[in-house]
């Protein structure tokens, strides 16, 4: 057994934002009200920093505190995913807040909070520790998603969530149950091991079934994604970007650890209930995307699509695919924030609004918002040379090396559906005329430099995509 | 263990089982909130009473101390502090009800039989008092979950100040 020192070495990323979280509340309290921006900043260093700590761990721990916390190279690459979508998420908050007057109070600690507990959940080794880390982001994502009361929409949003998100867990928690009834432990190492050796039991069969159907509400799956449109409608924006991207990859990793790791053996059972979850999820989230008016409602709609193409890869499973989920996730993460950043400065006409007219003509009126809302939809719509064609490219090329040639054509199919939708916008910004006078677009440091980062790594993802691939291959748990 | 007290064994169960499934339905069917929240008592009186049957001592104490002792009672001190709940029905004009109860019905069903037809494993019957077992185990193996669910709660109590907070300081 390591010494303690070099457990908590394993942890240290978690601890570093837990640190920052209790520290920014203290001072939240402590402070003057002049003073109390400098919360956004400490809240950003924290993030930085658990991020750096994360690129450190590289290669250096494997499991710690008695096989619960897998501090692996897999999930040294989500957690500094998570570190950038949370820096991101404080770069584009307090502008948005300011405009609103929504009191800051604890806003970054919970947001900090979040993301810990998005790494615990990718570094559980064990189901009990991946539960507890679910909850707590479940909760935290409950509070953000009410962040301004006095909007009735944001109010009902978060009310929804909370009743499906409990609703879904209690699937989850009877799935863990029977798991444990049936194998006698909640490591996913032992419950491999056990599997194997144990006859197949009705109550196994069942045990999956329930914690597949809570994993497909956490990942707002067909059909079980009636919360998501009105969650992501009604949250403030800077948190809809953020829970489109995080709490999802979040999620997804847990599910790649769980099904195609430790539930392997049982593949032949579950696969097919994934493959048709993906087909729907791909296939409703596209149609339906292809109606709608609202911005965020569209993009609700496009992340259930993308949700389904992430599946193609738990269905194809094997280490080409997981590469490929990872790599989609985080494509995706980056063109998403991206995209939900240009609809939040679109958006000037007060909550509710955020109408795909109001991008007519926006493209020259406002050139940064034009040119990468422009990459952004490129890459959603998985046009070359952006990270989302390759995502999409090794993601079917995976599932093609196992055979799935049906659910690839299907997702192809699917693709050319999407373009459409994701080129109107491009249409719309550069080749028709603006009906009103432009709305000017707040100047903020933050949005700037979310939008410059974004595209431009999205680009360069998309220019140099071997590398990140093979990054992702040499993680693989 | 003789026939006369395995059958009042017996007995006590199907009484503290029946006990749970009715007053959890009454949680779920009353129409008005406060029957709910005292059905609720007796689940949870009812569910201490089958983690006895469990020989699970402590979180038979557990669950009879924070749940009935701490949260029911928090519970019903809130409903009584909200204004006009007494007399406040809900669920009255919900239309998916039929959908939901196939639904729910189906779903217990299935759970029902799968219970039925599993040949389940019996854990040995602990001899000792399982309090310290639970104690090193929540410091050793279990160290990193205890810790996380203090972090659960954390976030819990924040949140819940926030929302809770009233109007005037969120307009600050």
């Amino acid at each position: 057994m390591d010494s303690y020192a070099a457990q908590i070495v394993g942890i240290l990323p978690e601890i570093l934002l837990i640190v920052t979280a209790i520290f920014a509340i203290l001072l939240d309290l402590l402070s003057k009200k002049e003073e109390r921006s400098w919360v956004a900043t400490i809240s950003l260093v924290g993030f930085i920093g658990s991020g750096i700590v994360s690129v450190f761990l590289w290669n250096r721990v494997g499991f710690v505190f008695s096989g619960m916390v897998a501090a692996d190279n897999f999930t040294a690459v989500f957690r500094i995913l998570f570190c950038f979508i949370g820096a991101i998420t404080v770069l584009v908050s307090p502008e948005y807040l300011r405009e609103r007057k929504i009191r800051l109070g604890e806003y970054y600690p919970i947001l900090l909070i979040t993301v810990f507990a998005m790494m615990v959940m990718v570094s559980a080794a064990d189901l009990l520790l991946f539960f507890l880390g679910l909850e707590t982001m479940s909760i935290a994502l409950y509070v953000l998603a009410c962040l301004d009361r006095r909007d009735s929409r944001s109010t009902e949003a978060a009310l929804k969530y909370f009743i499906l998100g409990a609703f879904s867990t209690a699937f989850l928690l009877y799935g863990i149950a029977l798991i444990y009834a049936q194998t006698g432990s909640t490591s996913y190492a032992e419950i491999m091991t056990a599997l194997i050796v144990l006859p197949l039991e009705v109550v196994t069969v069942a045990g999956v079934g329930l914690l597949l159907i809570g994993f497909a509400f956490k990942v707002a799956a067909v059909p079980f994604h009636f919360w998501s449109p009105d969650v992501y409608q009604g949250a403030p924006t800077p948190i809809t970007a953020f829970m489109s991207v995080g709490p999802k990859a979040a999620a997804f990793v847990a599910l790649i650890r769980v099904f195609t790791i430790s539930l392997e053996s049982l593949a032949d059972i579950w696969t097919g209930a994934v493959f048709v979850i993906a087909v729907l999820t791909m296939t409703l989230g596209n149609v339906v995307a292809l109606r709608q008016q609202n911005i965020k409602r569209m993009l609700a709609y496009s992340s259930i699509a993308h949700a389904g193409y992430l599946l193609v890869g738990i269905v194809a499973g094997g280490p080409r695919a997981i590469a490929a989920t990872s790599f989609y996730l985080v494509a995706y993460a980056l063109m998403n924030l991206g995209a939900f950043t240009v609809a939040m400065l679109m958006n000037r006409r007060g909550e509710g609004d955020y109408q795909l007219d109001d991008y007519r003509g926006a493209g020259f009126a406002h050139p940064l918002l034009g040119v990468t809302m422009a990459i952004f939809m490129f890459s959603l719509a998985g046009i070359p040379p952006t990270a989302g064609f390759f995502g999409k490219l090794y993601l079917f090329s995976a599932a093609v090396e196992k055979g799935y040639i049906l659910l690839v054509v299907i997702a192809v199919l699917n693709s050319a559906v999407a373009a459409y939708y994701y080129l109107r916008i491009i249409v719309l910004m550069y080749m028709t005329r603006a009906e009103h006078e432009m709305a000017a677009v707040p100047s903020f440091g933050g949005y700037t430099l979310t939008l410059v980062v974004t595209s431009v790594l999205v680009l360069l993802i998309g220019s140099l995509p071997g590398g990140l691939l093979n990054l992702l291959l040499a993680a693989l748990p | 263990m003789n026939v006369a007290s395995s059958l009042f064994a017996q007995i006590l169960f199907v009484v503290f089982a029946l006990l749970t499934v009715v007053s959890a339905a009454v949680v779920v069917f009353s129409p008005r909130i406060i029957h709910s929240a005292f059905g609720l008592l007796f689940t949870f009186c009812g569910v201490a009473a089958l983690y006895v049957f469990l020989y699970a001592d402590f979180l038979a104490v557990t669950q009879l101390l924070i749940y009935v002792g701490g949260i029911l009672i928090l519970i019903i001190f809130g409903l009584l502090l909200t204004q006009r709940v007494m007399d406040s029905k809900y669920f009255e004009q919900s239309h998916q009800r039929i959908a939901a109860g196939v639904l729910g019905v189906v779903l217990a069903g299935v759970l029902f039989g799968v219970v039925l037809a599993t040949p389940w494993t019996q854990a040995p019957r602990p001899d000792t008092p399982t309090t310290e077992i639970i104690g090193v185990s929540l410091l050793t193996q279990y160290l990193i979950p205890f810790e996380m669910a203090s972090m659960l709660l954390l976030v819990a109590l924040i949140g819940a100040v926030w929302l809770a907070r009233t109007k005037r300081g969120h307009h600050e």
